[in-house]
């Protein structure tokens, strides 16, 4: 009709439907006419019916709604009942429709016009099903009886309830999955957790690092490792470790019988035919290091000293199966090789006649570290005064040393160090910094830790005109006094505090590379600022720690990043005032409390210049 | 001689080239001494790199980690590339001669 209707006018190219339609007398007009008067007519039933039902769980509705559509299958004819179902049910999607839009955001009206043109919209597409008619799901295609609480499918038809279930579900999980990969959590922890590793720093992880992980993570495919160079070889073995999968069946993969090391770190699972496994395949090693050895038994020991004629640098960690005996014959038959000795967690043997016959058969030892044996004590540090060619000491004995002791070691090896490490020596006092001062020349290294008698007066004296050359490592950690009577500390500060650390810097900044002052609470806030004042540059710092150095602030942060260049990780557990810091690229600041969302930070993109201008931009 | 171009080519020991962006390429501490005009090195002069040791595999693969490096560069906890496992050990191999 309405094609003929419009005769005279202009029209546009017709579709074949059009035409079809036409020739079959049905009129595309008159359909959409007929449902807007529909539309309208249910519209206004509705607004006479006034409210209906409206609180009733949702669930009840369905059913509800099930149970009388099913019984108005039954009825072929239109009887008055439907009709109030059908009413019911239309009333019900306008409420829900309503409710939604409520929540969207209370735009009011002009969506309602959207609405209407909506509904027009949608006749032109599939209608949809009235509640009460029949269709067909959009899943699994059965057969249902639509309620005003089917959910539409993925391609916009309805879904059955058990469908629509599942949908729901499958939904929920969704979301749960997004929010999780979102969520910081697990992420946050590994990250934080590489970065006190060292791992990464910001940026991309490097090919070779990506290629380690990804090693480790296939560690049981893997058969051989081919020929990789010593440096991969040992940085694999770490990680192997770290992640505890270096067995008995991943043990081969690290010796070749070319090799002159072996370096296990976590050696716990292996037994007593993998040590003989690795003396058998690797004779010509000399650097031998197995962390967790608890299961080396004199045995292997033997077997070692038998194969291995050319150890030289030996460094074990709890290897306790070990007898006073077997210690004995290593130092007595393979001492005068050894070089290099580094034990730790030593409980059940290795006494101070242990100490002394290393002394004696060992001639050649220029590095010895011991730490934590627990049947060391006062004897074992006079034994290890007379080696003659000593450089690198690290002690940490955990019997009561004398000052005395310590005195005589370092009076009489320290011209020749290199390396000095004490730790925990707590009853060391002012006269050792000073016999550090007037006889070493050649350190490197210098840690001297957990003390709390040795004044801030001993320290600024050891950094004063000192002729030793600048250090590049220093650790004075938890160097202070703690008495819980007086929190503030004596008048006279003990431990390393703000003179002490001015003279440190003074001496060694242009060369130092790590330093570590945690718990040096004595350190003021105006020591810090004259130090890393900004002018003052220090081009090898690489590592700062200031865990509970509680009077560094942001400012100090600020002159830090500013003063240091070369600055990779600064630790700051415990500085309460350090907040809203913006920190530089290739930099990771660790343990800023009042971040909880980046206890780790570090900087992306960010120059020192520009971060530190953001900082002033934020405190102003 | 010639000038210093925005593309250099790899070749991989079987004979495919992979012409990739210098600053990418440069990501290697290796390859960007190989190509600094001032070593005078046959590399630096053709803009073009032979590698005996890598085949096309491989060098497609760390190809594709320059790109990502250089992509990545100032992100934070960027999601690491898939490696195929089968080549893994070489790229190890690859990665510690380029220094990447």
């Amino acid at each position: 009709m309405s094609g003929r209707r419009g005769g005279n006018r202009i029209r546009g190219p017709q579709s074949a439907l059009t035409d079809f339609l036409a020739a079959n007398n049905i009129s595309a007009a008159q359909i959409r006419d007929d449902y807007e008067r529909r539309r309208l007519q249910a519209e206004a039933d509705n607004a006479g019916n006034g409210e209906g039902p409206s609180n009733q769980a949702p669930e009840q509705d369905d059913d509800e709604a099930l149970a009388v559509a099913a019984q108005a299958e039954e009825d072929d004819k239109k009887s008055k009942k439907r009709k109030r179902v059908e009413k019911d049910a239309v009333d019900k999607i306008k409420k829900s429709k309503a409710s939604k839009k409520g929540k969207k955001g209370k735009k009011g009206d002009p969506e309602d016009d959207d609405d209407e043109y909506d509904d027009e919209l949608r006749i032109y597409g599939k209608a949809k099903p009235m509640p009460g008619q029949l269709e067909h799901c959009d899943v699994c295609n059965k057969r249902f009886t639509v309620t005003p609480y089917n959910k539409e499918g993925p391609d916009g038809g309805l879904l059955c309830t058990p469908c629509g279930k599942e949908l729901a579900k499958d939904m929920k999980k969704e979301q749960n999955a997004a929010k999780k990969s979102a969520g910081t959590g697990k992420k946050r922890r590994k990250v934080e957790s590489d970065r006190l590793d060292g791992v990464a720093n910001g940026g991309v992880k490097s090919l070779v690092q990506i290629c380690i992980e990804k090693i480790a993570k296939h560690h049981e495919d893997i058969e051989e490792l081919g020929e990789l160079p010593q440096s991969v070889l040992e940085r694999l073995g770490e990680i192997f470790s770290k992640n505890r999968v270096l067995k008995p069946k991943t043990l081969p993969l690290f010796l070749r019988p070319d090799l002159d090391s072996v370096i296990v770190h976590d050696a716990a699972y292996l037994e007593v035919e993998d040590y003989q496994q690795i003396f058998a395949v690797v004779p010509k090693m000399r650097k031998l290091v197995l962390g967790n050895a608890c299961q080396m038994k004199d045995g292997a020991i033997d077997y070692m000293i038998e194969k291995c004629g050319n150890l030289q640098h030996l460094q074990l960690y709890a290897a306790n199966l070990v007898s006073e005996s077997g210690w004995q014959k290593v130092f007595r038959e393979a001492g005068s090789k050894l070089q290099v000795i580094s034990l730790k967690w030593l409980d059940a043997a290795f006494e101070d006649d242990v100490v002394r016959d290393m002394v004696k058969y060992c001639p050649n030892l220029e590095r010895l570290k011991l730490k934590l044996c627990r049947r060391l004590g006062e004897d074992a540090v006079r034994y290890i005064s007379d080696i003659p060619e000593l450089k690198h000491i690290s002690l940490w004995i955990s019997n009561e040393v004398s000052n005395d002791a310590l005195l005589s070691l370092v009076e009489k090896r320290g011209s020749g160090l290199q390396t000095l490490a004490l730790e925990k020596f707590i009853d060391a006092e002012d006269s050792l910094l000073q016999a550090i001062h007037d006889n070493c020349t050649q350190l490197f290294k210098l840690r001297f830790s957990e003390n709390d008698t040795v004044t801030n007066a001993s320290y600024t004296a050891l950094f004063t005109d000192w002729q030793n050359p600048p250090l590049t490592f220093v650790d004075f950690n938890a160097t202070r006094h703690v008495d819980n009577n007086s929190s503030e500390g004596p008048e006279e500060a003990i431990g390393m505090a703000s003179s002490g650390f001015k003279a440190l810097m003074a001496h060694s900044g242009s060369a130092l590379k790590h330093l570590d002052l945690a718990s040096c609470r004595h350190i003021e806030r105006s020591a810090f600022f004259d130090v890393f004042n900004g002018g003052q540059v220090y081009p090898a710092l690489e590592y700062i720690n200031l865990s509970f150095c509680n009077r560094a602030d942001t400012g100090v942060v600020a002159g830090i990043f500013k003063s240091c260049p070369a600055l990779k990780r600064l630790v700051a557990f415990g500085c309460f005032d350090v907040q809203d810091v913006v920190v530089p690229r290739n930099v990771a600041l660790i343990g800023v409390p009042r971040a909880q969302d980046a206890i780790e930070q570090f900087g992306f993109g960010l120059g020192v210049d520009e971060a530190i201008s953001k900082m002033v931009e934020a405190a102003a | 001689m010639a000038s210093q171009t925005d593309y250099v080519t790899l070749i991989s020991n079987d004979d495919f080239s992979f012409v990739v962006q210098r600053s990418a390429a440069c990501i290697s501490p290796a390859i960007r001494k190989m190509l600094d005009p001032q070593s005078m090195f046959m590399e630096a002069k053709t803009n073009t790199i032979r590698f005996d040791n890598f085949n096309a595999l491989v060098l497609e693969k760390v190809c594709e980690y320059f790109y990502y490096n250089e992509r990545n560069k100032d992100a934070r906890d960027v999601p690491d590339p898939e490696l195929p496992t089968e080549l893994v050990l070489e790229l190890l191999m690859a990665g510690d001669y380029l220094d990447c």
